[in-house]
């Protein structure tokens, strides 16, 4: 169960930025879910619309965007999108799309970023 | 009427485990510590291995032990005399690079050699987090099921040893072991996977000489 840890480190980190920008309420949140991460994003999304309440963001929008497997392979050379056995979040066993290799370095799909949010401030503040 | 603002935040929680996890690498091999991060299912052996392990070799062993409640795991490495701090997840299923850095400072870090986290029995959440360590160990045993391995395939990807343990059971469960072997070559053809049963002693030199070939190329 770390979706509930990652949810909270989210919402510190957005709690965070708001402050530093004289935020009166966060109104937006994108973050960037890897899919070799795993991390489920429906339960992470539920476990944010649950710890927000009380905070600056709790009426913001939480966007979870999806991050596909960019690999660099090792056998052929190529660099671009992994072919993912099976399209589960969870089972995205990255394999070469040239080769078949599985011996890949992975470029992207292990992050859990907070990309940007949307920001309401006083019109003082502006 | 307030106005709306986008901001740049770009903080990847992932990172900041990781940059950690290379924190404490650097606390390890200031103390030339070499660090196993052993991950495995519940049940599948990863103490009763680490315990063989103390008493078979003649390094200097110091012991994370990783568990929602570690005090039962943490008891059973003190009675092999080697220094052990429980570590308390409490709801959480995994260990992070933070908790362990806090264990690292309670550990005489100067007279151990190598230093094995018995990470949460866990074969999922785990894979997200780097520790610091030098290698990962993935314990699972037969009696987990013979497809244990193609349902939990990412944590097989990163394995640098994979360990089969209680091949002894294999008929009295239906399982099939070297199904097991082949599916985590299947999924990572470069580690290599050794069958071992405790209560035998089958496999486990094996086990003894896979992690000093890994402490003598670190």
């Amino acid at each position: 169960m770390h979706e509930l840890s990652m949810a909270q480190a989210i919402v510190d980190t957005v709690i965070d930025a708001a402050e530093k920008n004289n935020a009166i309420e966060v109104v937006e949140v994108t973050i960037e879910v890897g899919m070799l991460t795993m991390l489920n994003p429906e339960q992470l999304k539920f476990l944010l619309d649950v710890i927000v309440e009380e905070t600056i963001l709790k009426n913001a929008e939480i966007i979870i965007e999806d991050v596909p497997v960019e690999i660099d392979c090792r056998g052929c050379e190529f660099t671009g999108l992994a072919n993912t056995d099976g399209s589960d979040h969870y089972l995205a066993i990255v394999v070469c799309p040239e080769c078949g290799e599985r011996n890949v370095e992975v470029l992207t799909g292990k992050e859990c970023n907070v990309k940007t949010i949307k920001i309401e401030k006083s019109d003082e503040d502006a | 009427m307030h106005k709306v603002a986008e901001v740049e935040v770009q903080h990847d929680i992932m990172v900041a485990n990781r940059k950690l996890a290379r924190k404490n690498q650097r606390i390890l091999d200031k103390d030339r510590v070499f660090a196993v991060d052993v991950v495995g299912a519940i049940g599948s052996g990863k103490t009763s291995l680490i315990e063989a392990i103390i008493d078979a070799v003649d390094y200097q062993i110091g012991v994370i032990a990783g568990d929602v409640i570690s005090k039962y795991d943490a008891g059973r490495f003190e009675k092999h005399g080697v220094p052990v701090v429980g570590l308390n997840t409490g709801k959480e299923c995994h260990l992070d690079a933070h908790l362990v850095e806090h264990a690292l400072h309670d550990l005489p870090l100067k007279d151990i050699d190598v230093l094995f986290i018995e990470n949460v029995g866990n074969l999922i959440c785990p894979v997200d987090f780097d520790l610091g360590s030098h290698m990962r160990m993935v314990v699972i045993s037969v009696t987990e099921g013979d497809d244990t391995v193609e349902k939990h395939p990412l944590i097989f990807q990163d394995a640098d040893l994979v360990i089969i343990n209680k091949v002894d059971l294999a008929d009295a469960v239906g399982a099939d072991s070297d199904k097991m072997v082949s599916d985590v070559a299947e999924i990572n053809s470069e580690v290599q996977v050794i069958k071992t049963s405790l209560k035998t002693g089958n496999g486990f030199n094996e086990v003894i000489e896979a992690i000093n070939g890994f402490i003598n190329e670190n």
